[in-house]
């Protein structure tokens, strides 16, 4: 069970770095176009179409990514405190009641939404002659069920969790803060910020 | 027993809003389906009590939002039309989906993530850190000082709280504490600091604000720039009136720690004159002895960077002010020149790195006072111009003929031309070895990111792009900034002898491409996690409007008579109050659609208000027990700095937060100056 939870975080960790390298073609893509625009003088009419959609894909396909790595947004006021049972309720409970209407309203409705674009071929609304925009709205389901598919995995998670009492492991990824890292980095070692106490510790009887 | 306690603190809070919402539900017209307005209405204050619960319940909010959105739409859906809710709630889902995912404001959030993420791996807090550390040092408390100054530069440019407050964690906080600085002020200065950067634009959260509100995001970065300066210069002012006043509390350094080492060529010509261009020059014109020519030229020329800077800004501000005013293609012709020379800065930095950061940057740190100002009145008609002048393209050549007939400059050019010229002799006058040595160590660190941010800012806020491009340009800034530190990394790490270019050039492509690929994911995860949040409250606030929530509030809100004051007051509280459960985002998503309608019925600018939100955030990141900031900082720090002594240095900057937000209040012009000067509100 745990060896097809793992697989299927890596289908959705696979999916978001595939697609963040989005934000280098959208970086790329958008200096570019500043400099034609200032220095060459010849602007493309369909660059800013471009940009949505690099951006708009960008962000939909990281969503699975993101909850595949316990990335998206709580409140963490009381859930640090709960024991992981507890936690595993709460969140099997809230997994069914919000996020399975909302995510299976997404991805249904996004389906019939993309494939009406398709069935007009339908284009920029923004240029003349724009770049087709389909294949941007397919994007909605697709990332739906994707995290359609992670969160499932996640129900597992807390079904195996209520059971055993413990998370089930899940893969490690880059940190936004990874203070081990910045150690390195800074040449700062663990002894170093020991030894900082006798500055600390010395100062106290003096105040 | 400690946690037990928070527990039966958060779950009584829950009980309450439950049995309020139990006690108040229509419970009869919800079973049959036929729900009066004024039910439906009370149907909107049950979701938004709900979706506190649910918050605090700990789920991932932009599920919480995206599922509680889709049941309440359907059921106002169904109490007009039972046959056609389910359809209905589905188009308002993917509508609501597809507007965040089009949307041109959101589109500069990844973009200025990724620049702070770049920036942030590009190894140069460290060296920004030492060299401010240099420059400040006779200043009392001159480390706190620089740690914050570093903070706002480098938060400023990265945006991340919590990695910038983890890294001035094992660089400032360990050397404030060797020089026996007390624990409280070296906590609070890091961690206030720290959160300095989600005010001073460009950050992420003013785009967020502009996104929900409707807001210009250029007006707002025009709005915030200099209340963030501001609290900026607040807490560097409470530093050294503190330090000046109970020395014991922050030491000064003592004569060795001040002293800048100077280099070998250095040492042998200070020995015969302390002026460093006087020196340089004898060194050149033959009578320096044991000292290479090559070496001398360079430092010349190093020191003749601020004079330089200054006549280029003089004369760009000679040509600007000077240029015909009828002529309105010629004067907007100047005025991108102007930005270009601006772009071209920061390319010239790109490619030559080091030493190459020299002219645009200098406006805004030798003469912020003298020369600032005129030079951005000057500006923004150009500025303006220049849209017209975009229109009409082909006129440039009439720029040419014009050049005879200049106006004559105005007075204020010819105060600031002598005001320029007395920094020149000043600067030379004191320009000693040591202070050579300290511009040669700002020059690789400081100047290069002050230039980044000004660039991206002023591109933005001068209308040459919009904030999505001038972040994508600030991105592949990051790019270059992270190329040219990771080498000069490597070039340092590499002995000597063994110095081989090719296989240095190949280890920092390596590095690189490493940085890039994290950077990239980190991006991907944080802004969906962002813009999943706004996909979630797109549906939800899409309910509390069809349910007419939104009236009962503004009814509520308008029957309690408040002036505008204490409105104001009231909703900075209200947000104050918001801000320990909740993190900035939820905070600015959810809740503010629910303020901003209210402003008109009280005059209150969305402006003003997002400013004021925004300086009222940096408490959330402050205000203990979530504080943020104090858990990073407790993560690095020595295990007998207590949390306790974290937050007891964090008050004291908190309390200088809430006189800033009093200070705006008062002068509200200290914020709406700039965009009224811009934009003409």
């Amino acid at each position: 069970m745990q060896k097809l939870l793992l697989f299927v975080d890596k289908i959705s960790t696979f999916v978001g770095h595939a697609f963040s390298f989005l934000i280098v073609a959208l970086t790329l893509h958008v200096a570019w176009e500043v400099f034609r625009r200032y220095a060459l003088d010849s602007p493309r009419a369909w660059a800013f179409d471009v940009m949505i959609m690099f951006y708009g894909t960008l962000f939909m396909m990281a969503g699975a990514y993101t909850l595949a790595k316990n990335g998206h947004v709580r409140g963490d006021i009381l859930y640090g405190f709960f024991r992981p049972r507890t936690q595993a309720t709460i969140d099997l409970v809230l997994y069914i009641v919000f996020f399975l209407p909302g995510v299976l309203a997404l991805t249904y409705a996004g389906y019939f939404y993309a494939a009406e674009s398709w069935a007009i071929k339908e284009s920029s609304n923004i240029t003349s002659e724009g770049p087709p925009y389909y294949p941007f709205k397919t994007v909605i389901p697709v990332a739906g069920a994707f995290v359609l598919m992670q969160g499932i995995v996640e129900i597992i998670r807390c079904i195996l969790c209520l059971k055993s009492g413990t998370w089930p492991s899940r893969e490690e990824d880059v940190e936004e803060v990874d203070v081990e890292k910045l150690k390195e980095e800074l040449h700062v070692k663990d002894e170093d910020i020991q030894k900082l106490d006798e500055y600390v510790v010395h100062k106290e009887p003096a105040k | 027993m400690k946690l037990r306690k928070e527990l039966w603190f958060g779950f009584s809070l829950m009980a309450i809003i439950i049995v309020a919402v139990v006690a108040f539900m229509p419970w009869g017209g919800l079973i049959d389906g036929h729900l009066s307005k004024q039910d439906l209405g009370y149907l909107g204050m049950l979701m938004l009590a709900l979706i506190v619960v649910a918050i605090m319940l700990g789920f991932p909010t932009a599920f919480t939002l995206m599922g509680m959105g889709v049941f309440f739409a359907w059921l106002a859906y169904r109490s007009v039309n039972p046959a056609l809710a389910g359809q209905q709630v589905f188009d308002a889902m993917v509508h609501r989906t597809y507007g965040v995912m089009s949307n041109d404001v959101l589109i500069a959030i990844p973009l200025f993530l990724f620049m702070g993420y770049l920036v942030e791996r590009a190894q140069l807090v460290d060296r920004l850190f030492r060299s401010l550390h240099l420059a400040t040092s006779r200043l009392p408390g001159s480390l706190a000082v620089a740690t914050i100054v570093t903070c706002a530069i480098f938060a400023t440019a990265t945006g991340i709280v919590g990695a910038v407050v983890t890294l001035m964690g094992l660089l400032a906080f360990p050397a404030m504490l060797k020089a026996g600085y007390n624990v409280k002020i070296a906590a609070g200065a890091v961690t206030a600091g720290g959160c300095l950067g989600i005010l001073i634009p460009p950050s992420v959260l003013l785009i967020v604000y502009g996104a929900t509100a409707g807001v210009s995001v250029v007006q707002l970065y025009a709005g915030a720039f200099f209340p963030g300066m501001m609290l900026a210069s607040l807490y560097v002012g409470y530093i050294i009136v503190l330090a000046k006043w109970k020395p014991a509390l922050m030491p000064p350094l003592t004569e060795s720690e001040q002293r800048v080492p100077l280099p070998a060529f250095a040492q042998t010509l200070s020995q015969r004159g302390s002026n460093a261009l006087a020196g340089t020059w004898r060194a050149l014109t033959g009578s320096g002895a044991g000292v290479a020519k090559p070496a001398a030229l360079g430092q010349l020329i190093v020191s003749l960077v601020p004079a330089i800077a200054i006549a280029a800004l003089l004369g760009v501000t000679y040509r600007v002010t000077t240029a015909p005013v009828a002529e309105v293609s010629a004067a907007g012709l100047v005025g991108v020149l102007g930005g270009l020379a601006e772009s071209a800065a920061e390319e010239t930095e790109a490619s030559t790195g080091v030493i190459g950061a020299p002219e645009a940057d200098e406006e805004g740190v030798k003469e912020p006072g003298e020369e600032e100002k005129p030079e951005e009145l000057s500006a923004a008609p150009a500025a303006e111009e220049e849209k017209l002048a975009e229109t009409k393209p082909a006129e440039t050549k009439p720029a040419v003929a014009v050049e005879a007939e200049r106006l004559p400059a105005p007075a204020w050019f010819w105060v600031m031309l002598v005001i320029g010229s007395a920094a020149i002799v000043l600067i030379y006058w004191l320009w000693n070895w040591e202070r050579l040595e300290v511009f040669k160590l700002l020059l690789t660190s400081f100047f290069p990111l002050a230039l980044l941010i000004l660039a991206v800012l002023g591109s933005i806020v001068f209308g040459l792009a919009t904030p999505a491009e001038a972040a994508a340009v600030g991105a592949f800034g990051g790019f270059v900034l992270v190329a040219i530190y990771r080498f000069i990394g490597q070039w340092r790490a590499s002995p000597p002898a063994s110095r081989k270019v090719g296989t240095l050039i190949l280890r920092t492509a390596k590095e690189f491409g490493g940085i890039i690929k994290e950077s990239s994911f980190l991006t991907a995860r944080t802004s969906a996690m962002v813009c999943w949040l706004f996909v979630g409250s797109g549906i939800f606030s899409a309910a509390f409007a069809l349910l007419g929530g939104q009236d009962l509030v503004e009814k509520w809100v308008l029957s309690l008579n408040l002036t505008s004051v204490q409105f104001l007051i009231l909703a900075q509280v209200i947000i104050f109050l918001l801000g320990w459960p909740l993190e900035w985002t939820e905070i600015i998503i959810i809740f503010m659609p629910i303020f901003i309608p209210l402003l008109p019925h009280f005059n209150v600018d969305p402006l003003f208000f997002g400013i004021l939100v925004a300086l009222n955030l940096q408490t959330a990141f402050l205000s203990p027990p979530v504080a943020m900031a104090a858990f990073y900082l407790k993560g690095v720090s020595p295990p007998h700095v207590t949390l306790n002594a974290i937050f007891a240095g964090m008050m004291p900057f908190m309390g200088w937060q809430i006189v800033a937000m009093v200070i705006f209040y008062t002068w509200p012009q200290l914020g709406l100056w700039l965009p009224s000067v811009l934009y003409g509100r």
